[in-house]
């Protein structure tokens, strides 16, 4: 088991209690915009640490940061252009009202949810989020669906996958079940109370796998005892069962279960191998521990960890860091870097009906979202948790597919006129030609590295020659092949792949590059583009 | 995350190589070494690990724990060894000569695990996953530890080319990152994307890498991110890495050479595996499946450990012969050992409660033996050890103090589970 540094207790303590000074006693009113707060409370700790921000990211680069993270896809080069020559105020808005309306957002946000909540299974629940996330569903229902939600119902299938996929190990259910929904990781106190939080005892973690030990894998089906106790040894040795308790070190009575003998458990294995063999989900018992745990989570005492968990998800997708980090560490040792935005998004989100789509809204309309991720000021580059810059952000495997993918369609095909669905059509149809092919590439996570496969793959698999850099009419490499003029290819193939206008110093490069192969211009052409291609302006949103 | 070593770590001390022109190659000129903290990470340089990774189980019975005139003993006979009093399984007449000058032989391994796949885990990682931190492998620790940031050889290259076995043979990087991912070779003796496609001439290869690197390093002005950093990093690696392409080419060693280490897959691996640690790869594992003899174990082992004994001899001599034993260390290793009790099928079955692992060359005691089974092999007599135990003495052996932490956030994470004894009568 782990072991924690004592030294950093006390920094600890001492970090709390500086939380809950600045822990002002009135919020921001309830009625102020998300994106008004946002700013507002960003803005308030650069000034009180005389940090200037960074200015505003320019139209290209802001549009392709929201297409990225509203779409997962870059903005073709039309788009940047017809964005950029909008002359209306409220054009961003506009963007990201639009963006959202779009069927390919539900997509995304599937994509991304899913990624943080299956990661490491082998199960997935990319088909019910879309679904969920295309009506906007709630937080607090899908929460409900992804605990207790039932196969046979057309809506809630597929969300029980989250529990299912992880029965073979009621630990390690019980620890990602509260890392992933609560931003809580108890595991820690799996073998001793937790010796930096206070807040965490063995019981916490006992308790929170009382919620779980029920449920069990019959076959491709799930089900769930109406009795099985959680016992434990405490590290003084004594042997304990557990109660049921949550979080928030309630504890809860429920109904007495007892035990059943000897004939009944044999009665019932029978029962339960005819239903596997059926492929029948055993039936449910009168009383759910799993329902308990979802109406306690979402109770007034103790529906903060959801909310504060979930705030804090949402951000660090869009922001690239956590208001606290580890997003699984939200405890009062380790505070967030505004905790007065936390708690007035948190009660925001609460007042609103856990509506996730406006809570990302109000944080894409923020300055905050849009500043640019480049440092030129003279002063010090400020630390990234005072959101003082954009943060450059690996794209997920999917993400970068697509982006491939878009990038390297003959521009002839994103007409004007193409739009609505049939715009959203083709980009679907890119999607799932850049999914498979960056399938192996790894999800980044914290601290993320490339790694060396990746730079091999692309710089030698036949794949990336025969597929990414084909040379044909629906490819943008045919399209360079027939412009006779270098400078108007590079100035082209900039703008398909990286989306803005090219400066001086790499015009010159890149029509240096296609001159010195003047001999073998379609190869120079594949050899440009691939440089764009694997540039880390292509890989990463910024 | 961040290495838990003061002021001078060893990122910082390349780093600082790195900068400040060719340091590297000439330490005399610096104080560097009354440095405590870098004297010893001085030690771990040019450090490297062979792994032979036996798996689906050997059984210790017939290789280095034989039990002679027992109803658990098998066919086999024990042979004597160049070790007064020590004698092995007479499988390994080879090894057998050998072990007073190479090895040292650990017989007390109890870990607890005899499931195929929870316990490959287990001694590929050292220790008990824990559900929420991705623990990173042996070998891309010992990546880490003894690699080089901007190396030009790969630092953790793996093969497995059975398919038995293959999916419990954890590969995994962890917290440390993709940077020490391993290369993972399932077919063939030579990574794939090593070579450049015959399209591209290799100056335009170069160049074409030259002209990415700019574009990136414009993009990268004024941007700042671990990840971004890494992206370009990988990139820089690629023409060095290909450069090696030829250490995974057999052809180019003397038939005489290829003769000892013998034909077999096996043995061909292991020869490449000896040229890459010649050019400073610091992590090799040689998988060789399957030895999960539920029956007809004696002539599974017959076969296997046959082969293990020609190779495992010739690696040594070879590794030995070059100077290079000295600095790099052998070990063979299984997810866990068989039965003492042979089953009706004459086969063994899975079992950890008491078997070997064996270490040679680099900072070990040769000719030792460290532990002991009971009599019928059914249990650990003397010097029981776990997983946590072996690792950490694979650590120190190759110079790494194996109580070091690691960092995540502010998280510590230490590298052996806290309180974890290396077996210090074993090393010299």
């Amino acid at each position: 088991m782990l072991f924690w540094q004592r030294p950093l207790l006390a920094l600890f303590v001492f970090g709390c209690a500086l939380a809950n000074l600045l822990h002002a006693e009135e919020l921001l009113p309830a009625d102020a915009t998300i994106e008004a707060a946002v700013d507002h409370y960003i803005t308030a700790r650069q000034k009180a640490l005389s940090v200037e921000p960074a200015p505003l990211a320019d139209d290209a680069n802001l549009l392709r940061r929201t297409l990225l993270d509203m779409h997962g896809r870059p903005p073709t080069a039309a788009e940047v252009k017809a964005y950029q020559q909008n002359n209306d105020p409220a054009k961003r808005r506009e963007l990201v009202e639009r963006l959202m309306a779009s069927p390919a957002f539900a997509r995304e946000q599937a994509a991304a949810f899913n990624a943080l909540l299956m990661n490491g299974t082998n199960a997935s629940l990319r088909s019910y989020l879309t679904e969920a996330f295309r009506e906007n569903r709630s937080w607090d229902r899908i929460f409900r669906e992804l605990l207790v939600g039932q196969e046979k119902d057309e809506e809630q299938k597929g969300a029980i996958n989250f529990v299912k996929a992880r029965l073979k190990d009621h630990d390690k259910l019980t620890a990602e079940a509260s890392s992933l929904l609560f931003g809580v990781n108890v595991s820690c106190a799996q073998c001793h109370d937790h010796p930096l939080v206070a807040d965490w005892k063995q019981d916490h973690y006992f308790g929170m796998k009382s919620f779980f030990v029920r449920s069990f894998e019959n076959g491709e089906m799930m089900g769930e005892k109406s009795y099985g106790q959680v016992d434990f040894k405490t590290t003084a040795g004594e042997s304990k069962q557990a109660k049921l308790m949550f979080l928030t070190g309630q504890v809860f009575d429920e109904p007495e279960n007892k035990e059943p003998d000897d004939k009944a458990k044999k009665e019932e294995k029978e029962q339960l191998e005819k239903l596997k063999k059926d492929k029948k989900a055993p039936s449910p018992p009168e009383y759910s521990r799993r329902a308990k745990l979802v109406e306690i989570a979402l109770s007034p005492e103790a529906n903060s960890f959801l909310t504060r968990s979930i705030v804090n998800h949402v951000w660090n997708r869009l922001l690239g860091r956590g208001l606290v980090m580890p997003v699984d560490q939200m405890h009062s040792e380790n505070p967030a870097s505004h905790p007065e935005l936390l708690s007035w998004l948190a009660r925001d989100l609460q007042t609103h009906n856990y509506d996730l789509a406006r809570l990302t809204r109000g944080i894409l309309l923020s300055d905050t979202y849009a500043r640019s991720s480049r440092w030129e000021s003279a002063a010090k580059r400020p630390s990234d948790e005072l959101f003082a810059l954009g943060l450059v952000r690996p794209l997920t495997p999917w993400q970068y597919g697509t982006t491939l993918k878009v990038a390297m369609v003959n521009p002839d095909q994103y007409a004007a006129e193409l739009a609505g669905d049939a715009l959203d059509n083709k980009m679907q149809g890119l999607e799932s030609a850049g999914r498979s092919f960056t399938e192996k590439l790894e999800l980044p996570g914290p601290d993320f590295q490339v790694s060396i496969d990746e730079a091999l793959s692309f710089s030698n698999a036949s794949r990336t020659s025969q597929e990414l850099l084909r040379i044909d009419g629906g490819t943008l490499l045919g399209k360079l092949k027939d412009i006779a003029d270098d400078k108007e290819a590079a100035t082209t193939a900039v703008w398909n792949i990286f989306g803005r206008a090219p400066a001086d110093e790499e015009l010159q490069s890149l029509e240096q590059y296609l001159k010195a192969r003047a001999d073998r211009r379609e190869q120079a052409l594949q050899q440009m583009v691939w440089a764009l291609l694997t540039s880390s302006e292509c890989r990463f949103n910024y | 995350m961040s290495e838990n070593s003061g002021s001078w770590s060893r990122r910082g001390f390349l780093g600082a190589s790195a900068a400040g022109a060719a340091v590297a190659a000439d330490m005399t000129g610096l104080n560097v070494l009354q440095n405590p903290v870098l004297a010893s990470e001085l030690k771990q340089q040019g450090k490297r690990v062979i792994l032979l990774w036996l798996a689906g189980g050997a059984s210790q019975l017939e290789t280095f724990d034989p039990k002679p005139g027992r109803s658990t003993g098998g066919p086999f006979r024990a042979i004597k060894t160049s070790v007064p009093g020590v004698e092995i399984s007479e499988l390994m007449p080879k090894m057998a000569t050998r072990l007073s000058k190479y090895t040292t032989i650990i017989r007390s391994l109890d870990t607890k695990n005899a499931d195929h796949g929870g316990a490959a885990r287990l001694m590929h990682l050292g220790r008990r996953d824990e559900p929420t931190v991705k623990y990173p492998d042996l070998g891309a620790v010992l990546a880490r530890e003894l690699g080089r940031v901007d190396s030009q050889v790969p630092d953790y290259v793996s093969f497995y080319t059975a398919t038995e076995g293959r999916g419990s043979a954890v590969s995994q990087s962890g917290f440390l990152g993709a940077r020490y991912n391993a290369m993972f070779l399932t077919e063939g003796n030579v990574p794939p994307n090593l070579r450049k496609l015959d399209e591209i001439s290799d100056l335009d290869h170069q160049q074409r890498g030259e002209l990415r690197d700019l574009l990136s390093k414009r993009f990268a002005a004024g941007r700042q991110s671990a990840s971004l950093g890494s992206h370009n990093e990988s990139y820089a690696r690629v023409r060095g890495l290909m450069a090696s392409e030829q250490l995974f080419d057999i052809s180019k060693e003397p038939q005489s050479i290829r003769d000892k280490y013998g034909p077999t897959l096996f043995g061909e691996q292991c020869l490449v595996a000896r040229r890459l640690v010649e050019a400073g790869v610091p992590f090799v594992k040689i998988s060789r499946a399957w030895w999960d003899s539920h029956g007809q174990n004696f002539e599974t082992h017959l076969e296997l450990v046959t082969e293990l004994d020609n190779v495992m001899s010739a690696l040594l001599d070879d590794l030995s012969e070059r100077g290079l034993l000295e600095n790099t260390l052998v070990v063979t290793l299984s997810e866990f050992g068989r039965t003492p009790s042979i089953n009706s099928s004459l086969g063994r079955d899975h079992f950890a409660s008491a078997w070997s692992s064996s270490l040679s060359g680099c900072g070990v005691k040769a000719g030792s033996v460290y532990g002991a089974s009971d009599d019928d092999g059914r249990e650990v007599k003397d010097g029981k050890i776990g997983a946590a135990e072996l690792f950490a003495t694979i650590y120190r052996a190759v110079g790494i103090d194996h109580r070091k932490d690691y960092h995540i956030g502010a998280r510590p994470i230490p590298l052996t589970d806290p309180g974890t004894k290396h077996v210090a009568e074993v090393l010299s």
